[in-house]
């Protein structure tokens, strides 16, 4: 179920929050790591600290619009539609060219058989 | 759009709970980072003595690093649950995409009955080839020449359902002698179709 614009597009945002909270954590191992050494690389570590601070503020940001959006839509109640009907008969339309496929093979055989005779 | 409604109390309390988990997360990732920081500058003058005080910010440091760890796993989840309630309750997204879904299967569908239509089409021609082939040749059990092909046909095939009458799969043309046949089913076993048969 790949290709719907709108709900693709909100797990899509998620998704790419979840990359972000990675990115989060690697980004405070990578200052936590630069402190220890003995001569630490001061621009990697202001950069790698903003980077941190601009990620969480963008996560928290990001998560607030979905839970508020949510909020806004969400109902309580189960939602009901199906598309059951036109999957059937989409079914029926696959198994009627299955068994033209099966008869055209019937008549191939004969047809050979025939030629052979 | 901006107006809240009333929701029922279960949902609107689980969306306040994702709230607090949001800010309780991310406040704590930030504190505990924040102390790591601090907790890393050397300090001249120290209660005890040096070895103990490293110990002990080195022990801190791993408590806090795994508080920031457990945050950030704690907000995986989060997500986790909002994709789940975003999937569940997200009507106009659900709706749009059962729209979707039922104009694909119904574009297949159409698609696959319009090549039917055609893959009838020209079997029937080559049938009708067939047929004539068939009929006119040493192979067929009867005189084909002497009988009209539908003719031919009725006296060939006694297993058919013939008990309305009806079962011939086959048309009949209204020229005797000539080959009858307008496909309605390439196999003289089929009996789903029907149609009048004339003879001279």
């Amino acid at each position: 179920m790949a290709t719907y614009s709108l709900a693709n597009e909100r797990l899509r945002a998620l998704e790419d929050i979840e990359r972000e909270i990675g990115a989060i954590l690697q980004n405070a191992g990578t200052v936590i790591l630069e402190l220890s050494k003995e001569k630490t690389n001061e621009r990697l570590l202001d950069r790698q600290a903003a980077a941190f601070t601009a990620s969480v503020q963008h996560v928290e940001a990001e998560l607030s619009a979905q839970i508020r959006y949510l909020t806004q839509v969400a109902t309580g109640q189960p939602h009901e539609g199906s598309s059951y009907s036109s999957r059937k008969d989409c079914q029926m339309a696959l198994k009627r060219v299955d068994y033209a496929r099966l008869k055209l093979s019937d008549v191939a055989r004969t047809c050979e058989q025939m030629l052979e005779n | 759009m901006a107006q809240q409604r009333a929701l029922p109390q279960s949902k609107e309390t689980l969306l306040q709970s994702y709230n607090k988990r949001l800010k309780d997360d991310v406040k704590s990732i930030m504190d505990n980072f924040t102390e790591i920081i601090k907790t890393a500058k050397i300090e001249d003058e120290t209660q005890v003595s040096r070895a103990t005080q490293g110990e002990q910010d080195n022990y801190e440091m791993h408590v806090r690093a795994a508080n920031i760890v457990r945050a950030g796993e704690s907000l995986m989840k989060l997500v986790s649950d909002l994709k789940q309630f975003l999937i569940l309750n997200d009507f106009p997204s659900v709706n749009e995409a059962i729209d979707q879904r039922n104009q694909q299967l119904r574009a297949l569908q159409e698609e696959c009955d319009r090549k039917l239509i055609t893959l009838r089409d020209e079997v029937s021609i080559d049938l009708y080839e067939l047929e004539e082939e068939y009929y006119s040749s040493s192979s067929s059990l009867c005189e084909a020449n002497d009988l009209p092909l539908c003719e031919a046909y009725w006296r060939l095939d006694p297993d058919t359902d013939s008990a309305d009458g009806l079962s011939a799969p086959l048309l009949a043309s209204p020229e005797p002698g000539v080959g009858p046949l307008q496909a309605a089913a390439p196999a003289h076993s089929h009996t789903g179709g029907s149609g009048p048969t004339e003879h001279a």
